[in-house]
């Protein structure tokens, strides 16, 4: 196969419609905004006509749904499994606490920030966000990646430092594996 | 209101307040009765009410943090079943050194209510068995339900806040200081501190 | 012969078979387990301390927040127990309202169950029919109080607003179209015999002790107990309406869901006798000044009946314009600590989450 421009960009154009066709949600409630994930996934507001359905295992899902708030606790969890996802993926933030906090601003279990911790390609806000927001916020994400600028992965890679750093402030005991690939 | 509808409810404070030294008792409601007792009759007083009173379902356990008067207050929260009455039973414990006996024995679900007032106020119950941590991880600061506890020091320490947040400024008044300009009347109306 | 050793499995908080975010923490031996440790904490926000540093009115907002599959209880609670100890009296069609609120409450609360319970053993039909069911409840939700999941409508007081125009008619229609649905529910599972082989002997709790242990709700009531908030302390206007406490004798998974039922039709029907004989009048009883809003120093424990059991709320207030302490205790506090780790000795692997949607475990009600 010939190795220039065009071809690239033909190939290009292929994975990502391929891509942004199938996403697969990785099944964690980490917060209040899954119940409202029953609802789309199910007959009403089916997401399924859409290629979005739910993944058993962070090995083989493609987007990390963050619905809502997270604990301290919690936060340790969703790095590991965002760590042990594999290219390509991405992070959507469901909900205003993803965006600044939320209601529980003053909170000293929750944190407040989420694009500190983890790269956020997409917000959706709300609380909690209609089903149709959610949707609209998935098809925001397939506008991304066909334009290929949903890269949080490799923003996470580059600046891992950084990352880490903000991390170990709020988690005490860095007991993690590193992240080496 | 005459004390003529309340019969059992008064009943309950009668042969509590014969048995136990030291308990005052009312009935504040229909349903609801409450007694104070001192902390090392607790054990005793629960047993009693269980086994002669009927009192089998305990429905809730709580405590309150009197900072100004330098004690905690401890609720232990009743259910009769067949005399459809529910108890309060209250206690006093010292703040500077709080340690009282664990009674998981009578109940065993208290196991779980001991080890979260233990982990939220730092009251000690002698003998109590059960993991240290029940809700927080790695907490290595002051027990966070006292009132002396600085939430919003805290987190301005450990989290970030975002930009643009400015205690309880008005929103007006925060996008006007942001760009230099005059801050509106309405805005200096609604801006708290 | 080799002798087994037990080993430790993590079912942890990311997984597809747990009713929420939590571990339990399971040593098998083979496929039986021998012992379980719950641990949760994974949802801790400190509601208790937030609720400090708001006054009175503003705690109201964020109290439904609580307990995310059914947030009305806690509304009610926190209303009731105010009114309490300041002694405020609610205008009487606003009682009706709050009844008919917490019933259409429990219908969309039991049709999450019914799709939670069979998601668990594998009929994924019945979570498409009735989490779709729900939502025509959150329609009218929406056309009442604003929001589907957080209502904010219930406040100390009375209700917000009145009723729409046109409110009750679409209510009665939902209730036809409920009615006819729970026929074909009970085509699916209830006569359905491989979930009966699944269901019956499976997570049994003994009914000697379940009062003692702290049991409440359905579980309860499918140990032989006919115990039920509304009846045994009366608070709304239960005690006008005309309505059944279910009880069966199983005491294990099928008598729970025979239960629940029963309590689905009882509350369909009630929810019809409510729009039947509701009074006309006001629906609030307008409080001062919100932010100078003091109420006097005591205390008042409430409970209500949700759908998976008895809500407790003890409120404290020291005289000033904040709530000195606000105690919240869920069904699930002890049905997903104490009595889990009891029920699930002995039990098979496959039937852990089966057990965890039948006793009612919702984590986000235990650590607040």
């Amino acid at each position: 196969m010939p190795n220039d421009k065009k071809s690239q960009k033909i190939v290009d154009i292929i994975q990502n419609a391929a891509r942004k066709h199938s996403l697969f949600v990785l099944a964690y409630g980490t917060g209040c905004g899954a119940i409202e994930i029953p609802p789309t996934m199910t007959s009403r507001y089916d997401a399924e006509r859409f290629g979005i359905r739910g993944m058993a295992t962070p090995r083989q899902a493609d987007v990390l749904l963050v619905t809502g708030y997270l604990a301290t606790k919690t936060l340790k969890r969703v790095i590991r499994a965002y760590e042990q996802m594999q290219d390509p993926k991405y992070v959507i933030g469901f909900g205003s606490c993803t965006i600044n906090g939320g209601m529980y601003w003053d909170s000293y279990n929750t944190i407040k920030l989420l694009d500190k911790y983890i790269p956020v390609d997409v917000y959706i806000n709300g609380c909690m966000p209609r089903p149709e927001a959610v949707i609209e916020g998935f098809i925001e994400l397939q506008g991304l990646i066909k334009d290929g600028k949903a890269n949080g992965a490799t923003k996470y890679k580059e600046n891992i430092d950084w990352y880490r750093a903000n991390q170990k402030k709020v988690i005490k005991n860095w007991n993690m594996p590193d992240y080496n690939w | 209101m005459t004390e003529d509808k309340h019969i059992k409810e008064q009943k309950i404070v009668d042969q509590l307040s014969g048995t136990f030294q030291n308990l005052t008792g009312k009935v504040k409601r229909e349903r609801r009765v409450e007694v104070s007792v001192e902390k090392k009759l607790i054990p005793s007083v629960l047993s009693y009410v269980k086994d002669q009173l009927t009192f089998t379902h305990m429905s809730h356990m709580s405590c309150v943090d009197w900072l100004e008067d330098e004690h905690f207050e401890l609720v232990y929260i009743l259910w009769s079943p067949e005399l459809k009455v529910q108890l309060l039973v209250k206690t006093l414990i010292n703040r500077e050194n709080p340690v009282i006996e664990n009674v998981d024995m009578i109940w065993g679900q208290l196991n779980t209510y001991q080890r979260e007032i233990r982990e939220m106020y730092g009251i000690q119950f002698t003998g109590l068995v059960g993991r240290e941590e029940f809700v927080l991880e790695d907490w290595d600061e002051m027990p966070p339900m006292r009132r002396d506890f600085d939430t919003a020091e805290y987190i301005k320490d450990v989290f970030f806040e975002r930009p643009g947040r400015d205690g309880a400024k008005d929103v007006r008044e925060v996008i006007a200081t942001r760009s230099g300009e005059e801050i509106p009347e309405l805005a200096k109306k609604y801006s708290r501190d | 012969m080799m002798r087994e050793k037990a080993t430790t499995l993590y079912l942890g908080p990311q997984h597809p078979g747990i009713t929420g975010n939590m571990m339990v923490k399971l040593k098998v031996e083979g496929d039986t387990i021998v012992k379980a440790e719950t641990h949760v904490g994974y949802l801790h926000r400190g509601f208790e301390k937030l609720m400090e540093r708001r006054n009175w009115l503003q705690s109201f907002t964020i109290v439904c927040r609580i307990c995310v599959p059914e947030p009305d209880p806690n509304e009610l609670n926190y209303a009731r127990a105010v009114e309490e100890i300041e002694g405020r009296e609610v205008p009487e069609r606003a009682e009706w309202i709050r009844t008919l609120v917490m019933e259409l409450s429990r219908l969309a609360s039991y049709l999450l169950w019914f799709g939670g319970q069979n998601g668990s053993a594998g009929l994924y039909t019945m979570p498409q029919w009735s989490v779709g069911d729900r939502d025509y409840i959150l329609d009218l939700f929406e056309e009442l109080t604003g929001g589907r999941v957080y209502h904010m409508y219930i406040w100390p007081g009375g209700v917000r607003r009145d009723l729409p125009e046109g409110f009750t008619g679409r209510v009665l229609q939902t209730m036809d179209y409920l009615e006819k649905q729970l026929i074909k529910y009970d085509q699916l599972m209830f006569e359905n015999t491989i979930f009966q082989k699944r269901a019956k002997g499976i997570g049994w709790i003994d009914p000697a002790k379940a009062i003692e242990w702290g049991v409440v709700g359905p579980p309860l009531r499918a140990a032989g107990f006919k115990s039920d908030v509304r009846i045994d302390d009366p608070y709304l206007i239960y005690d006008k309406l005309d309505f059944v406490v279910p009880t069966q004798k199983g005491s294990d998974v099928w008598a729970r869901s025979l239960v629940r039922r029963e309590e689905f039709q009882q509350s369909i029907n009630m929810v019809r006798q409510i729009i039947d004989k509701m009074p006309a009048g006001e629906v609030y009883n307008k409080i001062p000044n919100p932010m100078k809003w003091t109420i006097p120093a005591g205390d008042a424990y409430v409970k209500a009946e949700s759908a998976r059991g008895e809500f407790g709320y003890y409120v404290v207030s020291d005289g000033g314009n904040k709530p000195r302490r606000v105690h919240v205790k869920g069904p699930a506090y002890v049905h997903g600590v104490t009595l889990l780790e009891e029920v699930l000795k002995g039990a098979n692997i496959s039937d852990v989450s089966f057990i965890m949607n039948s006793l009612g475990t919702c984590p986000p009600e235990i650590e607040r």
